[in-house]
């Protein structure tokens, strides 16, 4: 592994340990949770209206990637996620702005206390997994920059498009 | 988004606050002109400490009678976590206390972006150490009664051979309230809900009192419930304490460096500012500074980023506009109001004469307070998001042009039409001297401890 290569982060700001690798100012996220009876039917059928919130879940706008999946004969979840550094920072303000919605997600967990919960903490590091791995193509780029990237991008092919007729 | 009012229990009645329990230092404005002192002290012997605690006890003003002059001064008094141990207060009180307390400013060097020229390993003894244990603050209005509340903070102290005073500096109003780069400031606070501040257009809605002060309901309509027990907590709060050398030469000289006529060094640096020297806002006066604007309190904070969406007036790395927001990121995912807190500013050191560009090697500059009651959302968002990144504005790594610590290539960009203008190679204009982490109790609270068996 090189120099910049994944490594382990310090305390989260509420001081508790974040178990995720980071490269660069990417950052991961891994959590296997255990799921309520009959939670694994209800999130299959949450997933089919997924479609509805990525909008909100754009405006995020640090958040590069996540996915998550049922195993386990339909008792535990995955969740996987990469994200963009100073994201911590932000968790009060996602429990503020959308916790009727974080709380839907999670809900099937078992045990899941709320994000309004300062409990929230102690039960995502209890089940929170540390990668082995963790390798981002564009480390330093954030989700931002990206987007920005794509517009600048698209701004000048379509200027050489119009300069060559 | 911002989370104006949504939350149903934020529009309940705030209970009044208890202006006579909360240390003047919270919530009052210092005087003017103002002149004080700080004065740092080691605890070895917890009972002369409390002794010295309860001596010291009837000069500390509270917030409703700050200006009665029959004190001719009024003192501030806030402990480190190392402080309060020193003080033997209860274990299970120490315990209670927030994480980021407990460590202390020099252990959240990481988070707060303090590395570099700003580490805590060159900081000024005794900050960052353990010795650091009581700060007082002590304002006036004038040398004769700042040195008579000195005289009797020293009799405080007699007799009391376990306390040491380890850390003395003097801080004194600038001409025309500028700071050190010859710019008005601190001119903005947000209005504490309850407070009976005097609030000017521009302010912003009042915000709840429990984001500054300890025993009342917050943005979120949760009342503290650390540290333990309410004795101690109630009417206090937390401080973040930062001593900031400004590098004023340094700052002529660069704005001398990229500008073609003094007009355009006034004007880069009132780009990087957000406000001109007098104070008056960029987004209310684009092109020239504007006197009457910045001395008029009922105009000069008035004013929001709505129709500055593209940052032509004022850039988004601009200083104000960084710690500040206002309306600028409304749209955007963050709840502005959960990250508040009240700024105590006070300036040290001789100003740099007029037009010198050569360092005298003075030190100079500013010691700021700021204060709330959650420092990890407040203190440590702003500086770690708001001053050190630029992603939240769509400005890659870009940090705040006055108190950034870039480590790389310091850039400002100043949105232009049609092409923007970028500066490189930023000297550090500011940097840390010393810090801490101090908790701020109400009166009632200092008596309680003065009081512990």
């Amino acid at each position: 592994m090189s120099e910049n290569a994944a490594v382990s982060k310090a305390a989260s700001p509420e001081g508790m340990k974040d178990q995720g690798l980071q490269m660069g100012q990417a950052h991961e996220f891994l959590i296997l949770l255990p799921l309520k009876e009959g939670g694994a039917e209800r999130m299959r059928a949450k997933a089919k209206t997924f479609g509805d919130a990525i909008k909100s879940i754009d405006h995020i706008a640090t958040v590069h990637d996540f996915r998550y999946a049922i195993f386990d004969n339909d008792t535990r979840l995955l969740f996987a996620s990469t994200y963009d550094g100073g994201f911590e920072q932000y968790i009060k303000d996602f429990s503020t702005l959308i916790p009727d919605q974080i709380d839907e997600f999670f809900g099937d967990s078992e045990g899941y206390p709320g994000v309004r919960n300062p409990e929230i903490w102690s039960y995502i590091a209890k089940y929170q997994l540390q990668s082995l791995v963790f390798y981002s193509a564009y480390p330093d780029v954030t989700v931002r920059q990206i987007w920005k990237g794509q517009r600048v991008l698209a701004a000048f092919e379509n200027l050489l498009d119009q300069a060559q007729s | 988004m911002t989370n104006k009012n949504e939350n149903p229990k934020a529009m309940q009645v705030a209970p009044a606050l208890d202006l006579c329990d909360i240390q003047a230092t919270v919530l009052r404005p210092r005087p003017t002109p103002y002149r004080g002192e700080y004065v740092g002290l080691r605890i070895d012997d917890a009972r002369q400490g409390k002794t010295m605690l309860s001596r010291i006890l009837p000069y500390v003003a509270p917030s409703d009678e700050w200006w009665v002059p029959s004190l001719p001064a009024w003192l501030g008094i806030a402990f480190t976590y190392e402080g309060l141990k020193a003080l033997d207060l209860p274990q299970a009180s120490l315990d209670s206390f927030p994480e980021e307390f407990k460590q202390g400013m020099a252990a959240r060097a990481s988070i707060l972006n303090d590395v570099g020229v700003n580490a805590p390993e060159n900081w000024e003894r005794p900050f960052g150490t353990k010795d650091l244990h009581a700060t007082l603050a002590i304002y006036s209005s004038d040398d004769r009664n700042l040195d008579a509340v000195l005289d009797r903070a020293r009799y405080a102290l007699l007799g009391l051979p376990g306390i040491s005073v380890i850390y003395r500096l003097r801080f004194h109003e600038l001409p025309d309230g500028r700071n050190p780069f010859g710019f008005r400031d601190g001119l903005h606070n947000p209005v504490v809900e309850g407070s009976g501040s005097k609030v000017y257009p521009g302010f912003g809605r009042p915000i709840k009192a429990g984001e500054f002060v300890l025993g009342y309901p917050d943005e979120l309509g949760a009342t503290a419930t650390a540290p333990e027990p309410e004795e101690l907590r109630k009417n206090g709060t937390f401080l973040a304490f930062r001593k900031l050398e400004t590098h004023v030469a340094a700052f002529r000289t660069y704005l001398r460096e990229q500008a073609s006529s003094p007009e355009e060094e006034l004007l880069l640096a009132a780009k990087m500012f957000g406000r001109w020297q007098s104070g008056a806002p960029l987004v209310l006066s684009p092109e020239h500074d504007d006197a009457e604007l910045g001395a008029d309190l009922s105009r000069n904070n008035a004013f929001g980023y709505a129709d500055d969406t593209r940052a032509l007036k004022c850039p988004f790395s601009a200083h104000i506009r960084r710690v500040n927001p206002r309306d600028a990121l409304a749209g955007e995912f963050v709840a502005v109001d959960l990250h508040h807190f009240l700024r105590r500013g006070t300036n040290y050191g001789p100003p740099l004469p007029e037009g010198v560009l050569q360092d005298d090697g003075v030190d100079r500059g500013g010691v700021f307070l700021l204060i709330g009651t959650h420092l990890t959302q407040q203190f440590e968002f702003v500086q770690s998001q708001w001053i050190t990144d630029g992603n939240f504005i769509n400005s890659g790594t870009e940090q705040d042009p006055i108190i950034g610590n870039d480590q790389a290539d310091k850039m400002f960009t100043i949105p232009k039409a049609p092409i923007r203008r970028r500066l490189h190679g930023l000297p550090q204009f500011v940097t840390l001297k010393g810090g801490e982490y101090c908790f701020m109790p109400g009166l009632q609270a200092l008596r309680w401890i003065a009081e512990l068996p």
